[in-house]
């Protein structure tokens, strides 16, 4: 603690106003979004989607109040259970079968709340994977390490994919990869660790691969790892790339490959998938640098854009505050993560590393995806923006998040 | 390197990781804010123009269909505005309760306005069809539209559209001859023919009669102009710097029909009788009335879809067939009618002259171990051709037939155009049947029947082919005139909505249909003799003053009822201007027919139907002199 960081920190025990005050304001916009979206809508405002966003985040401050009144020991504790239970709930929907939104069978319903256990399944992940690794470290070197931690993180993975929620399943394997990397893996290794996945997108082309297998064989001979690990990774990647050409040549049809493609660039079909993502980059573009104004959007108001309130919100906000509001929501979200890992450099317990690192991962993964998506850089896969996007099931494990982040930093000592 | 769960990882192992971390999502994020420069500041232009077109909504202007007329410009077939309400799927916000409240919306007398099943259709084909509107509520009234119109505001999504329908201001009258309209069906637009025609869901199209098949005349050309629309699908207004594409109505058509001939012929064949009827002017084949019973009203195909379906259903499930028409698809043995044919064939061939006469009738005809039946068991003695046809005696024309053959009698019946397609500018025409030995054993060969001679006694009385009404007519008429024989037709002229003349139907001759001139004037006196001899089987067909031929025909039917009635009637006969075939599905015999075709003649040639015999005698010696 008497590291020359602590500066940054005049007191570190106490709650940070200045992550909350960050939420506020980016929870302020997202209301704000949500009402200039959906105001056209002739319901009563007790009604309204924006009421219901506020009536969301107060019982998300409520969630972040009684978090900060527990001990993170308590979650360092109740880390496998919750994590089983949660798997239990993925189970749950996916044989027994729960209620449908947009066709996948993702949601409990429970009367008074849906519960949509996949979200569940990310605190529960980011629980568990914390604890594990917080004792134990991985690495490259002893393959073994992946043992354990990689049957915590394929059992819920695969159990969201089958929904088929693949989004969910992407900020699994985020998530799993930073904290892997928090946990001792380092960078040139997690390249090689991936680089069989980055072959099978690489087969399509022949030079990619082959730029790909030469940085493999640059790293492989700079890491100097034991040979069988090496020559298991050179076998992976040419097996992979080898699969992944053939099945594309051969195996899948013209229809199969062109519906890859269009999950992969949606701009391909702009009647059908890339409808949304068309609108979307346009209601952004026709925002210019300033916007159009507050409540004057024309795309939104002539409702042109679908799921505008909820996975397009942030269309909404380029539409009308421009380039200027967009780069601030960024700039927020990376200061919520500037006063996020600033606790790692207080406290220097494994578990509270992990959990902080870990839920900003899942936060800015979130981010990143969503907001890619708006611009027509990443496939619609339905990622909510934290604090921005409508809906309650997301704004709860977001608060969660914020909850384990106030937490930490205020009682990250006692663990 | 395995920590201990107490010991705290290294400050700077954690200072680095963290800084690895904010420099990742800090690199990460400068990349999103370079996208959205992309997006925002270099494309701005582009996207700003695309979000304006967004505004705006391309609509179709359905051209008016174009008008059919009589000969003397009656206006037979015409438009009436027609109101819609549609939905735009794309409009609809998610989680919004329109559906449920259209379902609410109720009229006086407390039924819904729209059907529930119906609507859930078209919700569902909405999520795939986002850019069209679908109907939901077809053909509405005023008043349905006005409370739509209203309320626009709380049905996000529903907007209302005007379209034309047809509209037949003479019900019945000709209804076969113009055939309908109706909704493109699934079928057809599965057809690429359709599609590249531009042609799209709910569109109206031809379906049978002139609409059909003159389909590219009537619908003229759509129309497109861009509005501004809100939210709610409420049209704000034009766009005036957007170009505009005004609809052009379709041509409209002169048709052969004379309204007032067709009146007459309509009034002259009984409801209550099946069967169908046409005139035609044997010099050019232009088809003047067109009649086929139980009539049809084709305005119940501009109905909306309830009650279209129940009336549909009523026509389409009624045993008499409503809706075929019968002057052309009607198939029926020619019977007596077909005398003339072997007549002519005996007469061409040299079989017989004006004086062979065959052995004396006595009310049947001993051929082989059969008995065959004249008509009159009373028997008609010895006949020549010309009493022999003005009779109908059956025994005269069993020895004919015998002594001429199929073969050619079958090729003289092929000149007057039986036994095939005239090419009628309607759909649905049938071909009739020509019997000979060879289509004979061909026809029956899965029912073991063999061809024998004695085939020939029925067939050179008319029983055992096929013929329709229209065919009758216009083999009469060519036979009377001994000009050839018309391509029958009822388009008479293609005009455009401002009545300027695009086309003009071309005559045409399709087959020689000719006699020798010393036949033609044996055939021809016959005809008269039917019509005004002592022993004619036709006289109701008869007009003072005018030389009328004709011919009554019983065609026995399969089912063994009564035998259908025929008559052919043509006139002037010197010159003929007009042939009438008639053919009533088991009203007996030919004479009953001939009345009715008796009533058109005379109204044709003295503009009257109900002369008292005095005012028949009146006008005979008016006319007279000529004839």
């Amino acid at each position: 603690m008497k590291d020359s960081n602590m500066q940054l920190v005049k007191e570190p025990h106490r709650l940070d106003w200045s992550l909350i005050t960050v939420v506020a304001l980016l929870m302020t916009i997202g209301i704000a979004m949500v009402y200039s979206a959906t105001a056209s809508d002739p319901v009563a405002w007790y009604k309204s989607f924006w009421f219901r966003q506020i009536i969301h985040f107060t019982i998300g401050w409520g969630f972040v109040v009684a978090i900060l009144f527990s001990k993170p020991r308590l979650w360092y504790n109740i880390a496998y259970p919750f994590y089983f239970f949660t798997l239990l709930l993925l189970m749950f929907v996916l044989f027994v079968g729960g209620e449908s939104s947009h066709g996948a069978g993702r949601w409990i319903g429970m009367g008074l709340f849906n519960i949509q256990p996949s979200e569940f399944a990310k605190i529960g992940y980011l629980l568990v994977l914390s604890r594990y690794l917080s004792n134990t470290s991985v690495s490259l070197e002893r393959p073994f390490s992946f043992v354990i931690p990689g049957l915590l993180f394929v059992v819920p993975f695969l159990l969201v994919l089958k929904q088929p929620n693949l989004s969910t399943a992407l900020v699994f394997s985020a998530t799993t990869l930073v904290l892997f990397y928090w946990a001792g893996l380092r960078l040139p290794d997690m390249f090689l660790m991936l680089s069989p996945v980055f072959s099978v997108i690489a087969a399509m082309s022949q030079l990619a691969w082959g730029g790909l297998m030469t940085t493999v064989f640059v790293v492989i001979w700079r890491r100097k790892l034991p040979a069988f690990i090496s020559a298991s990774i050179i076998i992976l990647n040419v097996a992979a790339g080898f699969g992944s050409f053939m099945v594309w040549n051969s195996i899948l049809k013209e229809h199969q490959r062109s519906r890859i493609l269009t999950f992969v660039n949606p701009l391909r079909d702009p009647k059908g998938a890339g409808y949304q993502v068309i609108q979307s980059k346009v209601t952004i573009g026709s925002g210019g640098v300033t916007g159009k104004g507050f409540g004057l959007g024309s795309q939104t108001n002539l409702a042109f854009l679908p799921e505008e309130h909820t996975d397009f919100i942030y269309s909404v906000l380029g539409e009308q505050f421009g380039m200027i509001g967009c780069s601030i929501v960024i700039l927020l979200f990376w200061l919520l993560m500037l006063r996020g890992v600033n606790i790692c450099q207080i406290h220097g317990h494994p578990f509270v590393n992990m959990m902080v690192v870990g839920s900003c991962t899942i936060l800015f993964f979130h981010v990143f995806v969503n907001i890619a998506m708006t611009l027509g850089l990443a496939p619609v896969t339905g990622l909510p923006l934290p604090f921005l996007s409508y809906g309650g099931s997301f704004v709860m494990t977001s608060m969660i998040l914020v909850g384990f982040l106030l937490l930490l930093r205020f009682k990250g000592e006692e663990i | 390197m395995s920590l201990k769960f107490s010991d705290p990882q290294d400050q700077q192992d954690r200072n680095l990781k963290s800084l690895v971390f904010l420099i990742a999502t800090g690199l990460a994020s400068l990349f999103l804010i370079g996208r959205l420069f992309w997006v925002q500041v270099v494309q701005y232009e582009e996207n700003q123009r695309l979000s304006e077109s967004n505004r705006i909504r391309r609509i179709v202007i359905k051209a008016e269909r174009g008008y059919i007329y009589d000969r003397n410009g009656n206006l037979m077939v015409r438009n009436r505005p027609s109101y819609q309400v549609a939905l735009m799927p794309y409009q609809l916000r998610e989680g919004d309760s329109v559906f449920n409240r259209l379902l609410r919306l109720r009229d006086t007398t407390n039924t819904r306005l729209v059907d529930s099943s119906a609507l859930d259709y078209v919700f569902q084909r909405g999520k795939w069809q986002k850019f069209r509107p679908l109907r939901i509520l077809e053909d509405a009234s005023d008043a349905q539209v006005a409370f739509i119109e209203e309320r626009l505001d709380e049905f996000p999504g529903i907007i209302t559209i005007v379209e034309s329908r047809r509209d037949y201001p003479y019900g019945t009258m000709a209804s076969h001859a113009f055939g309908y309209t109706g909704e493109i069906s699934e079928d057809q637009l599965a057809d690429s023919t359709y599609i590249n025609e531009g042609y799209s869901f709910g569109d109206r199209i031809g379906q049978k009669g002139l609409e059909k098949e003159y389909e590219n005349e009537f619908r003229g050309k759509n129309g497109v102009k861009y509005i501004e629309v809100n939210a709610y699908g409420k049209e704000i207004g034009v766009i005036p710097e957007m170009e505009h594409e005004m609809a052009s109505q379709g041509n409209s058509m002169i048709t052969t029909i004379d309204l007032n001939l067709q009146k007459v012929a309509e009034a002259a064949f009984p409801d209550s009788l099946k069967g169908g009827m046409v005139a035609i002017n044997p010099k050019n084949g232009e088809i003047l009335a067109l009649v086929s019973s139980p009539r049809l009203d084709p305005n119940i195909f501009s109905l909306e879809k309830k009650s279209l379906a129940k009336q549909w259903a009523s026509v389409a499930l009624d045993s008499t067939q409503p809706l075929n028409n019968r002057a052309v698809s009607g198939t029926y043995p020619p019977g007596s009618v077909f005398k003339f044919v072997t007549a002519s064939a005996a007469l061409e061939y040299h079989v017989i002259t004006q004086d062979t006469k065959y052995k004396a009738c006595n009310g049947g005809f001993h051929f082989g171990n059969r008995y065959a039946r004249c008509w009159t068991s009373r028997g008609h003695g010895r006949l020549s051709v010309i009493d022999a046809l003005e009779q109908s005696c059956d025994v005269f024309f069993y020895q004919c037939g015998l002594d001429v053959g199929m073969e050619r009698i079958n090729e003289v019946g092929r000149r007057f155009g039986l036994g095939s397609k005239l090419g009628v500018d309607i759909p649905g025409e049938k071909p009739g049947l020509l019997m000979d030995s060879v289509t004979y054993n061909t026809r029956f060969k899965r029912l073991g029947w063999r061809w024998s001679r004695g085939q020939i006694l029925n067939l050179s009385i008319g029983q055992g082919e096929l013929v329709t009404p229209l065919q009758v007519a216009a083999y009469f008429g060519a036979l009377a005139s001994n000009k050839g024989l018309y391509q029958p037709h009822l388009m008479k002229e293609i005009r455009t909505p401002q009545g300027q003349v695009l086309k003009q139907y071309q005559i045409k001759k399709i087959n020689d249909g000719h006699l020798k001139t010393e036949n033609h004037q044996i055939i021809v006196e016959a005809m008269e003799q039917v019509v005004s001899g002592a022993h004619g089987t036709g006289g109701g067909a008869a007009v003072p003053g005018v030389r009328v031929g004709g011919k009554t025909g019983s065609a026995e039917n399969p089912q063994g009822k009564k035998t259908h009635a025929w008559f052919v009637g043509v006139a002037p006969l010197n010159d003929p201007t007009i042939c009438v075939a008639a053919v009533m599905e088991n009203a007996g015999h030919g004479g009953v027919t001939a009345h009715a075709i008796g009533k058109v003649l005379r109204y044709y040639f003295l503009g009257d139907t109900s002369l008292s015999n005095a005012k028949l005698k009146a006008a005979a010696e008016a006319q007279g002199n000529g004839d």
